[in-house]
């Protein structure tokens, strides 16, 4: 919405198919993201929402079409994935902390041992990150003692760590119980006020209705349909969508 | 501490199941029992070696004499067989689930070879082949042929041990911008090690136990002087009876070594 039409997109996806053996997990999907904004992919579980997300920063590998992230095809045999993976964070599912890290050690990481930030000043940012998911009193503690949210939370701070542009949340609050989705979710809408970019794939039409600047619905591995919260919530032109959210809501 | 988990969570409202956090086990016994197969085993062992040499000082204290020896060699090959033995474990095993073609032919063909050969055979053969191009000592190529052995049984060790880290734990990383080894060295295996140091140490073990077939090349580890000695003095029985009872000791007790620091590496697993 921002800048839309005052700079080229963060993200640019062009034409791309999946196919997982014969199935085709993506068709043809095309897709823009520009700073500032906050898309959110709803769509039936198996219609490659996950799948495209995970494109993104090349955990799934395309068969066809183009992916750039700031001009750079990620998957062009020269481009240096690493690199742009420290650009583009990542929240997963199953929030996969490292459990052999304290919470500190799990979100200052990556800042040391991949841009060489002296231990203080990474735990220093560690902590306000911590402090700003709200768990800053957990710092020296193991993932396993850690409730589902608040390891989703630490997680969400371990990925703010690299400073990414782009934040990539892929079904973040549909592995935890129904009570920890909504402070996970507090976060998660704190970092969009925060004006972050974010691409997020999820259930949680709550949240997409409120803060998603344009919402993307799939189904069969294509894009049937995207638009505003609400126009797609609103007046949803597509029946598959229709049918979808009638289900849904 | 279920029942901690239990308090901690809000009740559960009529008609659903709340699963407490730490999920449903087995309460552990409050205390192992002081009487169980290691204990009997140990202090069995110990007793018939203290009786024997208490009521038949003859036989059974020269017997004895030559023990420290002969175990200060097994020690040797033993300890210098983990060393090599470990690392060619450990790169096996990243070699059989290398994604290059050669590499991985290269790792599964040794495996197969060596797991398809015996020991004695081997430990014959490398010492022949070796004493064909170079002159090497017989701890040489002890040492050499027990760890190409047993490389390729720990290599299936650790194999094993890195397939069963998540797969999220390897996505985690690699979105966070580490690299494959980067992500090998601080991630994979810091998590692995906990799944492959129990059966590594019992590779060990193994390891210490198989070397009494070193013998056969002269060398006068505690088996060699148990048989030079039997051969000399005609007791057969006695001699051998010690030597069985000195490995199980040293067995036992590296075992419960093993299984001290295995419950050391459930540091992180641990709920309050």
């Amino acid at each position: 919405m921002k800048s839309e039409n005052s700079s080229a997109p963060i993200i640019h996806i062009e034409h791309v198919w999946k196919y997982f053996g014969e199935l085709p997990a993506l068709q043809d999907v095309s897709l823009d993201v520009y700073a500032g904004q906050r898309v959110v992919i709803i769509g039936p579980s198996g219609s490659g929402k996950s799948t495209l997300l995970r494109s993104i920063n090349r955990l799934e590998e395309i068969d066809v079409g183009l992916i750039s992230v700031d001009g750079i095809d990620i998957n062009a045999p020269h481009s240096d994935i690493n690199k742009i993976r420290q650009n583009l964070g990542m929240v997963f599912q199953q929030f996969n902390l490292f459990p052999h890290k304290t919470v500190l050690q799990n979100v200052t990481m990556a800042p040391r041992k991949l841009r060489g930030v002296p231990r203080a000043e990474a735990e220093e940012r560690a902590l306000m990150l911590l402090a700003k998911v709200g768990i800053s009193d957990k710092a020296n503690v193991y993932p396993a003692m850690l409730s589902g949210g608040q390891q989703q939370r630490v997680a969400i701070a371990r990925a703010l760590a690299m400073q990414p542009e782009l934040m990539l949340f892929d079904e973040p609050t549909s592995a935890l119980d129904p009570e920890m989705v909504g402070e996970v979710l507090d976060v998660m809408v704190n970092l969009a006020r925060d004006g972050m970019t974010m691409i997020c794939v999820t259930h949680e039409m709550g949240f997409a209705r409120t803060m998603a600047d344009r919402v993307v619905f799939m189904d069969k591995g294509q894009i049937l349909e995207q638009g505003t919260p609400a126009e797609i919530f609103g007046s949803p032109r597509h029946p598959r969508l229709q049918q979808f959210l009638s289900q849904v809501l | 501490m279920r029942e901690d988990n239990e308090k901690e969570l809000p009740a559960a409202p009529e008609g659903r199941i709340v699963v407490p956090a730490g999920g449903l086990r087995l309460p552990a016994s409050p205390r192992p029992p002081v009487i169980n197969a290691w204990s009997l085993s140990l202090v069995g062992a110990v007793a018939v070696l203290v009786f024997l040499c208490a009521v038949w000082p003859d036989p059974y204290l020269d017997i004895l004499a030559f023990v420290p020896g002969g175990l200060l060699i097994t020690f040797e090959v033993t300890i210098l067989s983990i060393c090599c033995a470990v690392p060619l474990g450990l790169l096996t095993g990243l070699g059989r689930l290398s994604r290059s073609r050669v590499i991985n032919l290269i790792a599964s063909t040794y495996v197969e070879v060596i797991r398809g050969i015996p020991l004695l055979v081997q430990i014959f053969y490398i010492y022949y082949a070796l004493a064909m191009f170079l002159q090497v000592s017989s701890l040489t190529s002890a040492v050499v042929a027990i760890s190409f052995c047993y490389g390729a049984y720990m290599g299936e060790v650790f194999r094993a041990g890195i397939m069963a880290v998540p797969k999220g734990q390897n996505e985690a990383s690699r979105s966070l911008g580490f690299n494959r080894f980067q992500t090998m060295i601080h991630v994979i295996l810091p998590q692995a090690l906990r799944t492959i140091l129990p059966p590594v140490g019992n590779e060990c073990i193994a390891m210490l136990k198989d070397t009494s077939l070193v013998s056969v090349m002269a060398m006068p580890d505690l088996m060699q002087h148990g048989r030079s000695f039997a051969a000399k003095t005609y007791l057969y029985f006695e001699t051998y009876t010690v030597i069985a009872l000195i490995y199980l000791i040293i067995t036992l007790l590296l075992s419960k070594a093993v299984n001290l620091m295995e419950s050391r590496l459930d540091y992180y697993e641990k709920r309050k």
